[in-house]
Order: C-alpha cells, then sequence, then structure tokens
C-alpha cells in the first residue's frame, strides 16, 4: 500500500469522529478514581499545587487533562497555587488556569496563584518548601506574594495539602524524590500516555496518590466529572486512530505472509 | 590547580547536601538555603550562556547562502519575542503570548501530531511476525492498544482488563527491574563524582 493512502486513512480516521461523535462511553480505572478520590477527600478551602511541567508539542494531551483536574478543584472550592517548571508550560499553564478560573468564577489572589517559571527544577522544589516567596518574589503577573491573600495564607508545603504535576516527561518523579520525601507532601500525576507506563510502579507503591494517563484518562475524569469536555471528543479519534493501525498491521502482516508463501 | 579546584568544589559541596539531607541543624539549614540560591543563579547564567552561543551561531551562518534563511527566522524570533515580552509583558492577551500561542504552540503540536503519519506507516511496514517472539509482542500490543480505548470494551470487556494486566504486572515488572537498575547507575555515578573519579563534565 502506497505510503499517501496510509497517511489518508489515518486522517479520515482521526477527523471523523470529532466531528460525528461516536458517543463512545469510558470505563473509569482504579488509578483515575484513586486520583479522584484523593481530591474529593480534600476539605474545601484546602490549596493544591499544580505544576504544569509540560511542552507545547503535547498540548492535545496536556490541555484535556490540565482542565479536567482544574475544574475538579475549582468545583470543589479547593485554592490553587500554581507554576510551570519548564518554559513552555508557563504560558500555557497560566492560560489554562484562567481559563478555568473565570468558568468558576474564582478570583486572582484569593482563589488562585501563578506562580510563573524558574529553572533548575532541583532547587527550585527543595526551595519551595522553605519559602515560596524565596524562591518567587513575584508571581508571573509581578504581583509581590506579600500582597495576595493566598500566599500570605500558604507561604511554603505546608499549607499545601497535594501537588500534582501535569507532565509529558518525567518532572513527576522529581516531585516524589524532593518534595516527598523531604517534605512528606503526597504526590499525583497527570502525565501524557507515553509517559505514563513509567509511573505505575509510583502508583502502586503509593508515592503517588493517583494517575491520570493521556487522553483516556482525561477522558474517564470528565466521565467523573459529568461533563464531556476535550478529553471525551478526543479519544472518539483515538479509538478510531488505533483501530485503523492495528488493521494496516494485519493487513500488512498477511501481504507478507503471501510473499513468503510465493517464495 | 585548575583542575583540582573544580573537583574540590564538586566534593564539598555534593558532600554538604548529602549530609544536609540526614542531619538536622540550624546552621546547615542556612547554608542549605544558600546553596539553593546559588544554583538558581549559576542556572540562570548558564540560560544566558546559551542564549549568547545560539546567537553567535546563527549570526554566523547567516552569512553562509544556504542556511541563511533558517537562521534570519531563529533570529527574527528571538529579538521579536524579546522586544515584545520586554515593552508589553507576557500575560494572557499579550502580543507575546499572542505569538506564543498561535505560532509556537500552533508549529510544536503540528511537528508532534505527524507522528500518528509515521507510527501508522512504520507499523505497516515493519511489524511483521516473522517469529513466534514477533508474534507475541505484536499481539500484545494489539491488546493493549485496543485496551486503552473505550472500542477495545466495547468489542470485549477481557480486552480492556488484560491490557490492564498487561500493564500491571509484566510490564510493572521491567518497568522496576529497570527503575532499580537507574538508582543504582545514580548513586554509583554521584559516588564517582564526589570522589573525583568521574570527571567527564570537566570536558575530560
Amino acid at each position: 500500500m502506497k505510503r499517501q493512502y496510509i497517511y489518508l486513512l489515518i486522517l479520515a480516521a482521526l477527523t471523523i469522529p470529532l466531528f460525528l461523535p461516536l458517543g463512545l462511553k469510558h470505563q473509569v480505572t482504579d488509578e483515575v478514581e484513586k486520583f479522584y478520590q484523593t481530591i474529593e477527600d480534600l476539605p474545601p478551602g484546602s490549596t493544591v499545587m499544580v505544576s504544569f511541567d509540560f511542552e507545547a508539542s503535547t498540548i492535545a494531551e496536556t490541555k484535556p487533562l490540565a482542565q479536567a483536574v482544574l475544574r475538579h478543584l475549582f468545583s470543589r472550592r479547593i485554592s490553587v497555587v500554581s507554576l510551570s517548571m519548564l518554559a513552555e508550560g508557563t504560558g500555557l499553564g497560566h492560560s489554562f488556569l484562567k481559563e478555568v478560573a473565570d468558568e468558576f468564577g474564582r478570583k486572582y489572589g484569593a482563589d488562585y496563584v501563578f506562580l510563573g517559571f524558574r529553572p533548575q527544577y532541583q532547587a527550585t522544589i527543595l526551595g519551595l518548601g522553605e519559602d515560596f516567596a524565596k524562591v518567587f518574589p513575584q508571581d508571573y503577573l509581578r504581583n509581590n506574594l506579600s500582597d495576595l491573600s493566598l500566599t500570605q495564607k500558604v507561604r511554603n508545603y505546608e499549607g499545601i495539602s497535594l501537588i500534582i504535576s501535569v507532565a509529558d516527561g518525567d518532572l513527576p518523579q522529581y516531585w516524589v524524590d524532593y518534595a516527598q520525601t523531604r517534605f512528606q507532601k503526597p504526590v499525583a500525576a497527570a502525565v501524557t500516555a507515553v509517559m505514563a507506563t513509567s509511573y505505575y510502579p509510583y502508583l502502586s507503591s503509593g508515592q503517588f496518590s493517583g494517575l491520570v494517563g493521556g487522553l483516556k484518562g482525561a477522558a474517564e475524569y470528565e466521565t467523573l466529572l459529568g461533563k464531556a469536555g476535550l478529553g471525551s471528543k478526543g479519544m472518539e479519534a483515538q479509538s478510531l486512530g488505533h483501530l485503523m493501525i492495528i488493521a494496516l498491521i494485519i493487513i500488512g502482516n498477511l501481504a507478507h505472509l503471501r510473499t513468503r508463501k510465493k517464495i | 590547580m585548575l583542575l583540582k579546584l573544580p573537583l574540590i568544589i564538586v566534593a564539598v559541596f555534593g558532600l554538604f547536601m548529602l549530609v544536609q539531607f540526614f542531619v538536622e541543624a540550624p546552621f546547615l539549614d542556612h547554608t542549605y538555603q544558600e546553596i539553593l540560591d546559588w544554583v538558581q543563579i549559576i542556572y540562570l547564567f548558564t540560560l544566558w550562556v546559551g542564549a549568547i552561543n545560539l546567537i553567535k551561531l546563527h549570526l554566523k551562518k547567516s552569512t553562509h547562502k544556504k542556511e541563511a534563511p533558517y537562521s534570519v527566522v531563529t533570529l527574527s524570533g528571538i529579538v521579536i519575542m524579546l522586544f515584545f515580552g520586554l515593552i508589553q509583558g507576557k500575560e494572557v492577551g499579550s502580543v507575546f503570548d499572542w505569538i506564543f500561542k498561535n505560532v509556537q504552540v500552533s508549529l510544536q503540536a503540528s511537528m508532534f501530531s505527524l507522528l500518528a503519519f509515521f507510527v501508522a506507516s512504520a507499523a505497516y511496514r515493519g511489524f511483521r511476525a516473522r517469529s513466534t517472539e514477533a508474534l507475541v509482542l505484536l499481539s500484545v500490543a494489539a491488546i493493549v492498544m485496543l485496551g486503552r480505548v473505550p472500542i477495545g470494551d466495547l468489542i470485549s470487556g477481557l480486552i480492556p482488563d488484560f491490557a490492564n494486566w498487561i500493564l500491571n504486572f509484566p510490564s510493572m515488572a521491567a518497568r522496576r527491574g529497570i527503575l532499580i537498575g537507574i538508582g543504582l547507575g545514580t548513586v554509583a555515578t554521584a559516588l564517582r563524582v564526589l570522589l573525583g573519579i568521574e570527571r567527564t563534565y570537566l570536558g575530560r
């Protein structure tokens, strides 16, 4: 089969469900349920730290993940102190945070704060455990942390009930290594599908309080929230994409068998 | 002395960070705080070194006929983003934010999306059941791919269960082995660096 036909088939499989939804149901897995329950168990008024540890290339997966998690937090009146460990995640993280906070009518400075980006994540994670204001004297919008009511109340990890890393790489591991080991803070991760398998050992060892993996995880989370979003929509496209790839593998193998028999 | 000084600095600060992790003392805490500040300051300088090096390299390349357009685009990108970032800030709605979301994010997401097409083409051409091991690998991959999408559950409820079993047992066992290996390797390398045996970071 010519390469161009394969590309056309994949294009059709990925785009058709975006325009003609299939209405597929998502079975919620234990790891996503655990993540959801961890947030459900936090008392209203708690503060959670959300770190946007991803780059622009994985936005198709990280945006639905971040949105689902932030919707859950804001719907439960949980305050969010947020930051990014990667430069590209800064602009994206800030806009996702603002978008969801506006949806729930949350106020900047009182209900949520975006600290911004600092390079060298080991030193940043360790430094935040001592004093937020030492690592970030000003937030992303150039406000002094001492002027914002949320960061007046929460000054280091002591005021943080849970750390969530929305990531496309190995940053959640650093949160475990430095924030959990040194400051005993629970860590949960919402990661791209390709990274999820790497983190199953952390989940089973109890180092992660929950794991949401890829579009599938985002779609499951949206099912738990009772509101379909980008995850559910994208998952239908991914379903057909996977089916198409499996069909192509079978066709390729059948063709291979036929040529072998002829020889 | 030029070689010994960095080795001494690494050994002293490395050992200090190791000791302060296990020992609680106010004077150690204070020094630890200072070291964290210094790490960030030094790292910021390395960013400057990287940026200056990139600019120098592309200024040089911009004189070559063949590579000039790419270098001009890179240099223009740096200047434009720096200009709008410094003049107007980077908040949502600023020009900096607009260019970032509509140029950089779109380009990077598009590049990454192309993977779906290449993976499909490569799977069609290369994923052949030439041996029993390849057949097992192929079958497991197909089950996990189906089990990770809702369509798998529609075909049979056993597919997602089997996919989860693969991820939670054989795959996790292999992953744990790799993680333990990485952990031991990290400890060994850290000791080699602290003792001055590993000197590749000095360019040797």
